[in-house]
């Protein structure tokens, strides 16, 4: 499982490989200045500081810096696998003596030589399905899910691994781990699956995982998918320590829920720990497309594990993180590294950062923040692969005005509707009945004025909902949240000649 | 600081869409100038477009101009002027007395509507009243303030008058 950590310790302390050592020493000061948790109270910067403090610990000293040195000439040129790269909503900021607003669109992309080489070569599954068989999937539900097995077991080839357990009260292991051979029997297993009792998310998860770890080897993606329709009761602190536990191990976890029990805010928490996706599918036809495609798309992983570290500067604040391509997802600001999930061979994955810069009526360049991502690489022995960008931006008075970039403006444009569903749901949590119509209203014309005209129905109708029952309907509360965080994935309908 | 012209809420600099309402800050690129056309199109669909300027001095004063009124009231702005009707029975005395204007036969509440002034804007605000109150044809959501602008057109009840900004 070890593996080299492939890094440059040059562009770690920002000096380019002939830097004199009063240069390197230099260098070292002003990152200590930024980082040095004395300094820096941001748990990123501690993880930037411990890696700056190692960088000069070899660069600092002459000798080591030589065998280095040798060690990289030999080692040759370090191939790339993906880049990261940082747009700022501006680029020069006006010195004002209020705190503003500053965003970072984060585009991590495969490089394209690297995606080629993955099409010619398949990277095996470790899968494990944990599926919801309680008494309330009884009928269409439960038909649906086990066609959507059966065509999951008919996609996977004799190198990937595959693992089921169906749980209610209990958890009952369907399908032991193993190489997907004997499909007729794997599907005839499938279909043994019964309807009875209740939900109990964590026995079904344990065992899941428990099969999932069988297999588990960085020669797979190794992933769990939990499909549920229901709200456990009790066990959630231990399902989320669990995922705590996968995403140190290697495995990810996406969380599907269906109809309108199930609890959210745990399938997005338990998501979140891994850097998995979690989703709502509204309709029991809809599940195996949902399946499906989730399956094809982790095989089309080329960097897996991957991580995401915010360095702001002292002064800076990060407000949030929210991952927008693919599989809208809100992330935690903390714990970092902030897991991100796998990157795929052909798609680039999207991050948008918030942060508050303080008041500052000085004029010139400031840095802002300093990002890295890391990866295990598939197809490089899954070496661990890291990319670095340090940001800054200019502080003016007056500066000219400047179009926000397009792609900023989009995201943020679909973003702030999701925001503000988040927020009506405050509001109403808060019991603030006004408010919370008010703004059901304001995402409504909102809604209209982007052309989601279903969605808009959707947040009109809540309006009333909530103005004479103080309640939003569990239906209206899912739809309008994954419907305004699914916009995030879809291109303008207007773009599109609508 | 940005104030919203459509809540009046106050962004931070920097925020792109209002965070309280959504409203967009920019308005040249694709996406937002679509969405800002469905706007107008609907306000010219409900009632008179405006284009006077939002932006109230602190110094400067509202004229309220009812309609078949001869003399327009001019009002020094306090932080908030409640508009409605004073009636016999109850001891309530709005800011701004619409009685004299027939208020109670065009069904105008005693409180019906307050204008706050903010930092350089004034909003309009319905407070729950029965009838309701609509800013240039559009009728606002209770308790939610909007910006008025120099010239809007307020009708509470049937009772329509014009709001002025003068310097």
């Amino acid at each position: 499982m070890t593996s080299e950590l492939s890094r440059n310790l040059y562009a770690i302390l920002g000096v380019p490989a002939e830097a004199t050592q009063d240069d390197i020493r230099e260098a070292y000061r002003i990152a200590a200045r930024r980082f040095h948790p004395d300094a820096n109270p941001n748990e990123g910067a501690d993880i930037q500081f411990r890696d700056i403090a190692a960088a000069y610990e070899v660069l600092g000293n002459p000798q080591q810096r030589r065998s280095y040195d040798e060690e990289r000439r030999a080692r040759g040129e370090e191939p790339n696998y993906f880049s990261l790269r940082v747009t700022p909503s501006k680029r020069v900021l006006n010195a004002l003596e209020e705190p503003q607003v500053l965003y970072l669109l984060l585009e991590i992309t495969p490089v394209r030589e690297v995606a080629k080489q993955l099409q010619k070569r398949e990277v095996p599954l470790n899968l494990t399905l944990v599926l919801d068989r309680s008494k309330s999937m009884k009928g269409l539900r439960l038909d649906k899910l086990k066609i959507a097995a059966h065509q999951i077991i008919e996609s996977l080839s004799d190198a990937d691994r595959l693992a089921m357990v169906s749980f209610s009260d209990r958890a009952e292991v369907m399908i032991p781990a193993g190489p997907v051979t004997d499909k007729t029997a794997l599907r005839a297993q499938v279909n043994l699956m019964r309807a009875d009792g209740g939900t109990e998310i964590f026995h079904g998860l344990q065992a899941g995982v428990d099969e999932c770890r069988k297999n588990l080897s960085d020669h797979f993606v190794n992933h769990v998918i939990l499909l549920t329709d229901g709200r456990t009761f009790g066990e959630e602190e231990r399902a989320l320590e669990l995922a705590e536990k996968m995403a140190v191990e290697g495995i990810g976890i996406s969380a599907m829920g269906i109809g309108e029990e199930w609890n959210d805010e745990f399938l997005d928490a338990l998501a979140s720990r891994t850097g998995g996706t979690s989703t709502y599918i509204n309709s029991p036809n809809a599940v195996v497309r949902f399946l499906n495609d989730r399956v094809r798309s982790l095989g089309d992983t080329l960097v897996e594990r991957l991580q995401l570290c915010v360095a702001p500067d002292a002064d800076i604040e990060i407000e949030s993180l929210f991952k927008l391509q693919p599989n809208p997802q809100p992330l935690d600001v903390a714990p970092q590294p902030v897991p991100l999930g796998s990157l795929e061979f052909n798609r680039t994955l999207s991050v948008l950062v918030q942060l508050q810069m303080p008041p500052s009526k000085r004029s010139g360049f400031r840095t802002v923040a300093r990002i890295d991502v890391t990866g295990r690489v598939l197809i490089a022995e899954h070496r661990s692969y890291k990319v670095l960008s340090d940001i800054s931006v200019e502080i003016a008075e007056n500066p000219p005005p400047e179009d926000p970039p397009l792609p900023i403006l989009d995201a943020l444009g679909k973003l702030t509707l999701y925001r503000i569903q988040e927020k009506a749901q405050q509001s109403l949590q808060q019991g603030n009945v006004v408010e919370a119509t008010r703004r059901l209203e304001n995402l409504a014309t909102r809604l209209l004025a982007s052309g989601q005209d279903e969605l808009a129905q959707m947040a009109i109708i809540e309006a009333r909902r909530v103005a004479s029952t103080n309640l939003l309907s569990e239906e209206g509360r899912k739809t309008l949240k994954f419907g305004t965080r699914k916009l995030l994935s879809q291109p303008d309908p207007k773009e599109n000649g609508q | 600081m940005r104030t919203c012209p459509y809540c009046a809420f106050v962004n931070r600099e920097g925020i792109l869409f209002c965070e309280e309402c959504g409203q967009p800050f920019v308005g040249s690129q694709a996406l937002l100038a679509t969405s800002q056309l469905a706007n107008e199109e609907r306000s010219t669909m409900r009632g008179r477009v405006t284009w006077g300027t939002a932006r109230f001095d602190r110094r400067a004063s509202v004229v309220v101009h009812v309609r078949g009124a001869e003399e327009p009231l001019t009002l020094i702005p306090k932080d908030e002027i409640v508009l409605g009707r004073s009636d016999a029975h109850s001891r309530i005395v709005p800011d701004v007395d619409m009685a004299p204007f027939g208020a109670a036969e065009q069904g105008v509440s005693r409180r019906h509507a307050v204008i706050r002034r903010g930092e350089d804007t004034l909003t309009l605000v319905d407070l729950g009243s029965t009838n309701g109150t609509h800013l240039n044809g559009q009728r606002l959501i209770p308790h939610q303030p909007r910006v008025l602008r120099d010239g809007d057109e307020i009708r509470m009840g049937k009772l329509v008058f014009h709001i002025f900004f003068k310097e």
